[in-house]
């Protein structure tokens, strides 16, 4: 794929400004689909009466579809009209958004989930194209493309937790519509003006990049851990409401757009890039497998690790992937397959991990609940209703973690002993955070090998100098 | 040098996180894990009542219980609350548990004379108003000698129903007035053995 601008009117520095960013932002908002539900699963899954793996293919579904579809997109717009694949995903994207938002059940969530993917897949292949053409030099528009997928993919689930809070999970989609068909007069008005160069395409496209995209779907699959894991374990674990989980995570997307003008002026290279993002991405995730106590503060360090890690790897990789190779529009596909082909794999390795140990940890956490219960300073009497009602909190919600207070908010506690229960409602709460925290630390370290495991190819990669 | 600038900032950083963490008690952040049943804990003050007494007796009991079935006392209690059912081998281990439970207190010399327990057992106790009175007018030292503490609490052990008890776990008073019954059935029944010929 070719760039001929020769045909087209000088466009004003505020003209192609804005229709860069609104493609960004076209393309920030599909892959940040990849996590925007990551908060707002608990409320889906109460919505529709699901169940925890059910839920989890609202997540997988999108990045499934995208990475089995990203390179054939990249295909039709290599062998088309990049501006009009661009435009035709986003209005399949913003068709879908709206079947996702008014979704009466789980499983036409997931079908919509799917359809989403396939405009997304067009839309992020086809602006790269658009980008690159309408910034005019290749490194630049490459490196703004990145920089929008790795905003999106950061912020997807900042905001997500954010609009569950303020209004519900289907607010969600409708905010999407609107901001991905900005995107639809940009793409429109570059028709005919990006020409492809059929023979590239015919003859002998560049094989793609296998070293930077494995490295890419390794991380991928690291950082899905980092997102997923961690607002589960705040939500779920900790009881944090969507809204104070979301603002905790901004750790990681700030430290991501941080990363370019900290180490930037290093100009260390690719190599360097890749093997330091790996090697805080994996510190970060060991980071979050040896929390030191339930208070959002100790999240915050391992969140930069990975922010940091997240912000000098993937771009410098995609831009690896991408460099010197055509068709563009085909490499970038393969950096998209290979990203949320590693979401996939970060999914369904580590969601069975964390949720048999969720299970296992109920044995641990209901000894500790029965030992602070038998040995409160609390008449006998009102330990065997406690024990009653707290009984039956935790067959209520076996599986998950259970909200203690009903029980206390039940039991009838005579005056003089109202300190010791409360004392004994805040041990109790205790126990079951560290319960949450421990049962999610295998999945933390087997995501922080898969960073590691990213350091091979990461190693073998040739390193160039960043200009 | 400068290619292993970053790499080697990014394992500085990445140490000093995971060393605060670590010193912090990272690692160690778990559930509280059940005491080892067989270690004897230490006993509070016990107040001169029923209650906190066969509190005492229960939870000494079931520890002496655990460390015979070789489990721990938060999983028997478990097992107890989920099952409501003993067999013959866990209700013998509970038994035996609670009989070393009164002994120890014994040899501490903490158990309560049955003296001190009385007006208690009598207000609950569902005896005509005469009984209660002749009761009443029987000095302490009188009761203490007909009625020590510890083989009465050994006779309420010995014929208490277990299963039944377990029953009544899940009506507080109820199980109260099940076990101050069983409390004054074997004291009625020592006083009668004493006063036999």
């Amino acid at each position: 794929m070719g760039t001929d601008r020769s045909d087209q009117p000088a466009n004003p520095l505020t003209a192609r400004t804005a229709t860069v960013v609104v493609l960004s932002l076209g393309v920030a908002v599909v892959l940040g689909d990849a996590g925007v539900v990551t908060l707002a699963l608990p409320e889906i899954l109460r919505d529709f009466g699901a169940q925890v793996w059910g839920v989890a293919w609202v997540l997988i579904a999108f990045n499934l579809v995208l990475a089995l579809v990203a390179v054939p997109a990249a295909r039709v717009c290599v062998r088309g009209d990049p501006a009009v694949a661009t435009a035709s995903g986003v209005i399949g994207f913003a068709a879908a958004t709206t079947v996702c938002a008014v979704a009466p059940s789980l499983g036409v969530l997931i079908a919509a989930r799917a359809a989403q993917a396939v405009g997304g897949a067009l839309v992020i292949v086809g602006s790269l194209e658009l980008i690159v053409a309408t910034v005019g030099v290749e490194r630049a528009g490459v490196r703004r493309w990145a920089a929008a997928g790795v905003a999106g993919a950061a912020l997807g689930p900042v905001v997500g937790g954010l609009l569950t809070s303020a209004f519900s999970w289907r607010a969600i989609f409708v905010v999407q519509i609107p901001i991905v068909l900005l995107a639809l007069p940009a793409a429109i008005a570059q028709r005919g003006r990006v020409v492809p160069r059929q023979a590239n395409v015919d003859m002998s496209p560049d094989r793609p990049h296998v070293l930077a995209n494995l490295a890419l779907a390794l991380l991928s699959a690291a950082l899905t851990a980092a997102l997923f894991l961690l607002v589960l374990l705040l939500v779920d674990g900790w009881s944090r409401s969507p809204a104070v989980a979301a603002l905790a995570v901004t750790a990681v997307p700030v430290a991501a757009l941080a990363a370019g003008p900290v180490f930037r002026g290093v100009r260390a290279g690719t190599r360097s890039e890749a093997v330091a993002g790996s090697v805080l991405i994996a510190g970060g995730l060991t980071g979050l497998a040896l929390l030191p106590g339930a208070e959002l503060v100790w999240t915050l360090a391992p969140q930069v690790l990975i922010g940091l890690g997240l912000g000098l790897s993937v771009d410098s990789l995609t831009a690896a992937a991408l460099r010197d190779r055509i068709p563009r529009a085909l490499h970038g596909g393969w950096t998209i397959a290979a990203r949320h082909a590693g979401v996939v794999v970060g999914l369904v390795i580590l969601t069975p991990i964390f949720t048999a140990d969720l299970r296992h940890a109920q044995t641990p956490a209901e000894e500790a609940i029965a030992r602070l219960v038998l040995d409160a300073p609390l008449p006998a009497s009102t330990k065997l209703d406690l024990a009653e009602q707290l009984g039956r909190r935790l067959s209520a919600e076996r599986g998950r973690v259970p909200d203690l207070r009903p029980a206390f908010t039940a039991l009838r506690v005579p005056t003089p002993q109202k300190p010791a229960a409360a004392a004994l409602e805040r041990g109790l709460e205790d126990q079951l955070k560290r319960a949450a925290t421990r049962a999610f630390r295998t999945a933390f370290l087997v995501a922080a090998g898969l960073a590691l495991l990213a350091l091979a190819p990461a190693l073998a990669l040739r390193d160039r100098s960043r200009s | 040098m400068r290619r292993l600038a970053l790499p080697l900032i990014a394992v500085v950083l990445v140490t000093a996180v995971l060393g605060v963490q670590i010193a912090a008690g990272g690692g160690h952040y778990v559930p509280l894990r059940p005491a080892n049943p067989c270690e004897p804990r230490p006993v509070p003050p016990i107040a001169p009542q029923l209650e906190p007494l066969a509190e005492q007796i229960v939870l000494l009991g079931l520890d002496s219980a655990a460390c015979r079935l070789g489990i721990s006392r938060e999983r028997l209690v478990l097992a107890l609350a989920q099952t409501r059912t003993l067999d013959p081998h866990q209700s013998a281990a509970l038994k035996a548990g609670l009989l070393d439970a009164v002994d120890r207190l014994e040899r501490q010399g903490r158990l309560p004379k049955v003296s001190q327990l009385l007006p208690q057992a009598l207000d609950q106790a569902n005896l005509p108003g005469i009984v209660k009175t002749i009761i009443e007018a029987i000095p302490d030292s009188v009761i203490d000698n007909l009625l020590p503490t510890a083989p009465l609490l050994h006779q309420t052990v010995n014929e208490l129903d277990i299963n039944r008890l377990l029953h009544q776990l899940n009506d507080p008073s109820q199980l109260n007035s099940v076990l101050q019954s069983a409390i004054l059935q074997a004291a009625l029944r020592q006083i009668l053995d004493r006063l036999r010929p």
